[in-house]
């Protein structure tokens, strides 16, 4: 068409156009926008987070219109960091943006609710009776208890009032107290990081009481003991942005992608820089796919792959082309140098402990802790010298003596000469001696490869020197001699069981690796090669990303120990850009030492009951009486198995009587009786104690935890769903802690005549219902709330102030209420303050104030980790006196004030002004801050005992008290605190918070902006202009000792126990076989072919454990119910596809859920994520005749005797650093497709009502 | 008065709905427009709430309700679900309220249908007609649910949509689960959004104009 034709010629358009035509200008009804517009308008925009069990802390916009949160967005207005680092956020993930749906959801938690059974049986006896009288008349008679008992779980909830509610608890506490002790009422929450104020509110009301805080980090399993026994620190990691400043990571069973979302783009845009990426993951998970390259070892048996790592590293970096970086980084800041002594046991020659100061006749002129001062030669006076550093070195400094010794720098600790310590002795050797070494690695375990050598004890020839000690002429060895031994490397000291060549098949070669693990021995030539180089050319920039993959396992500290012996090895750890970064289930609770006095009420009592969950949980929901694991199995070949006797239940109660682990409850007698019979006896209740447990009529609980007088009676949960998520052996709790329904499958050890244990009593009926009383405070009716007798409906992540913090990043974020709780909602403080308030009116009549005794273990960072130096001996058997707090338990006398419960909560109580603060071994004057807390929080007016304190009444309140006591969040503090330090290491470390001494972080500055912590020496890292946060990063550059016995890193582990078990040395240990698949094989079945395969549990992607499992946007996203991935080869053999329902049981119980068919998934294990709601799409097992379990219900937690050691420097009991751990991974399900899915939607016939 | 006695029996029993409940039994008795066969139903359930022990209705009042979205008494559950539309119809609808001059005091959402109905309670018949019209088939859904469960409550339901001439509660046959989850999957399928005034408009907005509150969801 012509343009004549095209174009107007009389008219022209009343519209104009612009932009050369493309744009045209009209005025057409637009008020279609409208709906547009108002959806997106909003009244105000809130910052708040979630507080679910994430290291995430991302900062998100809520808004809200007309009182109503209507959605929720990134922020993004995180501070700049610096150049060439990549920006924070935006952060968040799909989860976090679902989140606003459970604040209107139907699954919300809206009044208090309470069992309808146990509220009718409430209201019948008050009708009569006061509260605490009530409470006693229903517990006290079995019929009633057991009546609402036995339907835990299956509906009957009524809505109630928070004035009853508050009474009934009140009442059973109260009761509970009088009658079996403080110390039975228990309260379960973890991460406080996440919340912290909401986390205080319920531990402070405990603390106040005298109940027990339990820990929740080691009972998930994600605790690694490794990080204790080679650093004397838990979980210390780098920042996520500090991925960036390395230049080869491999990521090590941790799936950055779905699990750190918002924290993977550092992960990702440190390839464009040029960085090497290794996935090292059995599946094809997420992470591989972004990996340069991704090595698949079978699951479980990581620990051989880093063990020939490490064998390539030693021999090429260490022994051929030395590196110097490496070795002057071993010499200064690991116990390479320090020196073992070789004794003799049976017929080998083995590695014992270091050698002491105090070994020498005249300790060689140390009169402080000299048996806690490691030796090393000194080149340069060929002298076995004391170097500074060691821990002996930390307690107790005089003037003249140790003072300012507690560091690392190369100094003889006597003359303060200058030193160079001596790696290996191989040069100025006396002697080569034969030294035993145990080997597992040919432990047949029919579903693992196996590597026999033919022997459990590998011979390996050391060079040694003669020293003339106290006790006669003794050799020794160097760690380094003997780790090169260890590692199979052959150093021309002839003998056998070493190798020349890589491809020799001899422990711990790359080839020998190969038949265990399946990967090829040049890829773990290569790897090693490069982690190595690149380390050595970039002084330490490799990093290890870790995770729970690795984690979970039975021997997870030799998967780890492996990892780190590596980075060690590389002079990796406390460097910019490298390191161990472990990331599961880790909490940076970064504002720490503020918050513990408000958590614990250390304001008001010291010290608080603290307890480690995992041996509380084996005990207390009997999975003890079901073990099957036999302590022969996993001793070393080289101890004496008479020094070992027992089950393992057995060393956990000689752990607890020689103060190692914690106890709760404590002592089978009320522990308040315990003051009044001292009393009654003229004796200070301590001696009494000591006392009357030697001759007998005073018991430790643990010896009977079947005993109603040791029952934990009361139960809080919070900020938790323990029992939906988190519950190792989840069908015992449901039979014996609840005394409901269960679908344990097995028989206990006095059903199938196994051998029973020796320090425990045993009843032949196992108590059912243990728990009187259950409490969950949630927002949603999750697994654990439709078990519990009461729920509590807590404000949302939107209704609420806290803070929260991350070791993901170094800012610290506030929730905020954006709303008022809606129904009836309370945050945590309100709720626990009600319950304070009417605790304290109840009380009256029953308890006053009351004196009561507290055991404690020996704590880490304490002068009582200096208790048990160089052997194990217990009281119980006369082997030593009972001398508290060095023998067994320490003991105190707290004063409660019951009656004034509500005003010690509502006031920071005289302790902070009198005693001071502090954390990890250092301490400080508080008087300015609390002066400074009055002025900012105004003081109690009313008359009584607290009148003048600084008031803690709202949440604001109490994260003000917590930003005004830490070091992070107040410069004056960090800099009183580095120099407290200071004059512990006789070094100047106030340079690294001076800059900052001004600066006070207030709770509605970081509503405005999330706030950069200020570095404190909490914390072994530092945030400055120059560096990330990396942990170790003050111990390299500061030469702060690492809080160990060495005051070095330690890849070497000499407790008695340690080297019992096998593992003074890291070791590959195949996983254990817990034996729950033979006896249900074969006799359930329902016709259907069974596949057998190991169970693994990762991180999800649909949800943060169970939270948002129940989140419909999440299940639509997924397959809207339980899955469980399988491999295409194990569904084939089983005849199952696709999407079928499946069941997995084994002894422990049962659980349905759909198929998801992979080729993800290598043959020979099965995948579920963990912690999926079984309130969501779960139909009945054909096994259990109950509803399918959670992912939980087949597992069973199996602890281990060396995570139980204490009084040992590192291995010293700390609240969430050490102890037990719930391990999971070494577990066997069979896979089956079930025939008939059963909703179980009916009546139950007894008319008892559904179940869950 | 009749509306306000319905919203009454929906609401979790406590003493004063007891207590009343000879005076709601009076009112559904003289109710002009009601079939015999519903005010017998409704009757059922006026008299289990009077003669059960108080503890039992309020354990069967939260199993039902309190629980779960399929009986959800908060209508916007069975329309938006999770969608963050949501919080602009809760807005929406306590405006309307407020319009007619009244003010949500109790701790409840705008959207729990005790409160629509006692706001009905004081509103013309048009209005009543208009908003139980657009929202009966939740109505529906919901009472067809209880009726499944057998529970007494669902007479409350077919009451509600007999009031405005609307088809009443047909027994379902029990679903199977993999039914339920294709009409899930179909009604939360999301349909792409189209911009400009020649798209196709992004809801009813006839119905929703005229209602102001969206009962009918998305692009139907």
């Amino acid at each position: 068409m012509s343009h004549f034709l095209d174009r107007l010629t009389f008219f022209t358009r009343d519209k104009e156009a612009f932009a050369d035509g493309h744009g045209v200008v009209t005025d057409e009804d637009r008020t279609w926008e409208d709906g547009y517009r108002k959806r997106w308008a909003h009244d105000k925009i809130v910052r708040s987070t979630h507080g679910t069990n994430c290291t995430g802390s991302c900062s998100w916009k809520i808004y809200v219109k007309g009182g109503v949160v209507t959605w929720e967005t990134q922020q993004t207005d995180y501070p700049r960091t610096r150049p060439d680092m990549p920006n924070h956020e935006p952060r968040g993930c799909s989860r976090g943006a679902s989140y606003s749906w459970y604040l209107y959801s139907a699954n919300r938690v809206k009044y208090p609710m309470v069992r309808g059974r146990l509220v009718r049986l409430w209201r019948e006896a008050r009708k009569t009776l006061g509260p605490v009288e009530a409470w006693a008349s229903i517990v006290e008679d079995p019929q009633r208890a057991k009546s609402y008992k036995l339907v835990r779980g299956m509906g009957g909830f009524v809505r109630s009032t928070w004035g009853e509610i508050n009474e009934i608890i009140a009442a059973a506490n109260i009761y509970t107290i009088k009658k079996y002790g403080p110390d039975r009422v228990i309260g379960f929450s973890p991460i406080p990081a996440m919340s912290m104020v909401s986390y205080a509110a319920g531990s402070r009301y405990l603390s106040l009481i005298g109940g027990v805080c339990m820990s929740f980090y080691d009972w998930y399993c994600d605790l690694p003991p490794a990080s204790p026994q080679v650093w004397g620190e838990q979980t210390d990691v780098p920042e996520s942005a500090d991925w960036y400043n390395s230049t080869f990571i491999i990521a090590w069973g941790s799936n950055v992608p779905q699990t750190r979302t918002p924290d993977a783009h550092f992960f990702t845009e440190v390839r464009y820089k040029g960085a090497k990426i290794v996935a090292v993951t059995p599946d094809y998970a997420e992470v591989s796919k972004l990996a340069d390259l991704w090595l698949h070892p079978k699951q479980g048996t990581d620990s051989a792959l880093a063990m020939a790592m490490g064998h390539v590293v030693l021999r090429e970096f260490h022994l051929e082309q030395k590196s110097a970086y490496f070795e002057d980084y071993v010499r200064r800041f690991t116990d390479m140098p320090m020196l073992v002594k070789l004794v003799k046991r049976g017929e080998h020659l083995v590695a014992d402990r270091f050698v002491r100061a105090s070994d020498f006749s005249e300790s060689l002129g140390h009169a402080n802790n000299p048996d806690w001062k490691t030796l090393a030669y000194d080149e340069i006076s060929g002298n076995v010298v004391a170097p500074n550093g060691s821990i002996g070195f930390r307690w107790n400094q005089k003037e003249g003596e140790d003072q300012g010794k507690w560091n690392t720098e190369e100094k003889d600790g006597k003359s303060g000469d200058s030193v160079r310590l001596s790696l290996s002795l191989i040069d100025s050797r006396d002697d080569i001696a034969p030294v035993a070494f145990p080997y597992f690695g040919g432990i047949v375990n029919e579903r693992f490869q196996h590597s026999d050598m033919d022997t459990d004890v590998l011979v390996r020839n050391v060079a040694v020197k003669k020293l003339q000690l106290a006790e006669g002429e003794t050799l020794v060895a160097t760690v380094f001699d003997l780790l090169c031994a260890n590692y199979g490397l052959d150093r021309g000291l002839g003998g056998a069981n070493v190798a020349k060549s890589f491809d020799d098949d001899v422990p711990y070669t790359p080839k020998w690796q190969e038949g265990i693990t399946g990967v090829k021995a040049d890829d773990v030539i290569t790897v090693a090669r490069q982690f190595a180089d690149n380390a050595d050319k970039t002084n330490g920039k490799s990093m290890v990303i870790i995770g729970a993959a690795m984690n979970h396992w039975y021997h997870s500290d030799m998967n780890y120990r492996g990892v780190i012996n590596l980075l060690m090895m590389c002079g990796c750890v406390g460097q910019s850009g490298g390191g161990w970064a472990h990331y599961v289930g880790q909490e940076k609770l970064r504002p720490q030492t503020g918050w513990l006095p408000l958590a614990f009420a250390l304001d008001w009592h010291r010290p608080p009951r603290q307890q480690n969950s995992t041996s509380f949980f084996y005990a207390h929901t009997d999975q003890w009486r079901y073990e099957k694991l036999a302590v022969e199995e996993i001793i070393s070949p080289l101890a004496d198995a008479r020094e070992f006797p027992g089950s393992l239940v057995d060393f956990n109660v000689r752990s607890e009587r020689m103060g190692w682990l914690p106890s709760a409850p404590q002592l089978q007698t009320n522990p308040i009786q315990v003051c009044k019979d001292a009393a009654a006896a003229g004796l200070d209740p301590k001696e009494y104690a000591a006392k009357a447990l030697k001759d007998g009529t005073l018991r430790m609980s643990c010896e009977d935890p079947d005993n109603p007088a040791n029952f934990p009676r009361n139960l809080f949960v919070w900020r938790s769903n323990l029992l939906g998520s988190s519950g190792k052996g989840h069908e015992y709790f449901l039979k014996h802690l609840l005394g409901t329904k269960h679908g344990v499958q097995g028989k206990d050890l006095g059903e199938d005549g196994g051998q029973k244990p020796q320090e425990v009593v045993w009843h032949d009926d196992a108590p059912e219902g243990k728990l009187d009383l259950l409490v969950t405070l949630d927002f949603r009716m999750s697994t654990t709330c439709l078990y519990s007798d009461i729920v509590l409906p807590t404000a949302t992540w939107y209704e609420k102030n806290d803070l929260n913090t991350s070791d993901m990043h170094p800012f610290i974020h506030p929730l905020s209420s954006a709303i008022d709780p809606v129904w009836e909602a309370r945050s945590d403080w309100d709720i626990y303050k009600g319950i304070a308030r009417t605790f304290s009116e109840v009380v009256k009549g029953h308890l006053g104030v009351e004196k009561e005794l507290v055991l404690t273990p020996l704590l880490h960072d304490t002068p009582a980790e200096l208790a048990q130096a160089t052997t194990v001996k217990e009281w119980k058997k006369g082997e030593c006196d009972l001398v508290p707090g060095k023998t067994a338990p320490g003991m105190a006398v707290a004063e409660r004030d019951y009656p004034n419960t509500y005003n010690r909560f509502t006031a920071l109580g005289p302790l902070m002004a009198k005693v001071g603060n502090g954390g990890k071994g250092i301490a400080w004057n508080t008087q300015s801050e609390v002066e400074n807390l009055a002025k900012l929080n105004y003081t109690v007016v009313e008359e009584g005992p607290t009148k003048g304190l600084p008031k803690i009444e709202t949440d604001v309140d109490a994260c003000e008290v917590i930003l005004m006591l830490a070091p992070e969040t107040n410069g004056e503090v960090a800099v009183k605190a580095w120099q407290a330090l200071s004059k512990i290491t006789g070094r100047d470390h106030g340079h690294l918070a001076k800059p900052k001494e001004d600066e006070k972080i207030r709770f509605r500055d970081i509503q405005a902006q999330p706030r950069k912590i200020i570095s404190s020496p909490t914390w072994s890292g530092i945030e400055s202009e120059h560096v990330s946060y990396n942990s170790g990063y003050t111990n390299v550059h500061e030469l702060i000792p690492w809080r160990t016995l060495t005051g070095r890193q330690q890849f070497y582990q000499d407790h008695k126990w340690m080297l019992g078990f096998g593992e003074g040395m890291c070791v590959y240990r195949p996983p254990v076989d817990l034996k729950t698949i033979v006896p249900v094989q074969g006799n359930k079945s329902n016709g259907n072919p069974e596949v057998v395969l190991n169970f693994i549990t990762p991180h999800q992607k649909w949800g943060i454990h169970s939270t948002y499992t129940d989140n419909l946007l999440m299940l639509t996203l997924s397959r809207g119910g339980p899955i469980v991935w399988l491999s295409e080869t194990d569904a084939r053999e089983a005849g199952i596809e696709d999407n079928d329902w499946i069941e997995l049981y084994n002894v422990n119980g049962a659980i349905t859920a759909r198929a998801v068919v992979s080729q993800r998934v290598n043959a020979g294990m099965c995948m579920m994520y963990h912690a999926q709601e079984k309130i969501v799409n779960v139909p009945g097992s054909e096994v259990t005749g109950q509803r399918g379990g959670i992912h939980n219900s087949v597992t069973r937690a199996v602890v281990k005797p060396t995570h139980m050691i204490g009084g040992y420097a590192q291995q010293s009991y700390g609240f969430n650093y050490y102890g037990t751990i719930g391990t999971n991974r070494d577990e066997f399900v069979i896979v089956r497709k079930m025939n008939k899915v059963d909703w179980l939607d009916e009546p139950a016939p007894s008319g008892a009502g559904g179940e869950v | 008065m009749f509306l306000k006695a319905i919203s009454g029996l929906l609401t979790y029993p406590q003493g004063q709905l007891i207590s009343a409940l000879p005076e709601i039994a009076l009112l559904i008795e003289n109710e002009p427009d009601l079939s015999a066969e519903h005010k017998n139903a409704l009757m059922a359930l006026v008299n289990e709430l009077s003669q059960d022990d108080l503890l039992s209705s309020q354990e069967t009042y939260v199993e039902v309700f309190d629980r779960g979205r399929a009986t959800s008494l908060h209508l916007f559950e069975h329309v938006h679900g999770e969608s963050r539309d949501r919080g602009m119809a809760m807005i929406d609808l306590r405006n309307t309220y407020e319009k007619a001059g009244l003010v949500l005091h109790a701790n409840e959402l705008p959207d729990y249908l005790p409160v629509v109905l006692e706001y009905l309670s004081t509103r013309s018949e048009n209005e009543i007609r208009e908003l139980l019209g657009d929202c009966a088939h939740i109505l529906r859904k919901v009472g067809e649910a209880l009726l499944d469960r057998g529970s007494h409550y669902s007479a409350v339901f077919a009451t509600l949509l007999a009031l405005v001439d609307e088809p009443g509660l047909v027994p379902t046959a029990r679903r199977r689960p993999t039914a339920e989850e294709k009409s899930i999957d179909e009604e939360w399928a999301e349909e792409p959004v189209e911009f400009g005034p020649a798209a196709k408009p992004a809801c009813n907005r006839a119905q929703a104009q005229s209602s102001v509150i969206r009962f009918v969801d998305r692009s139907h």
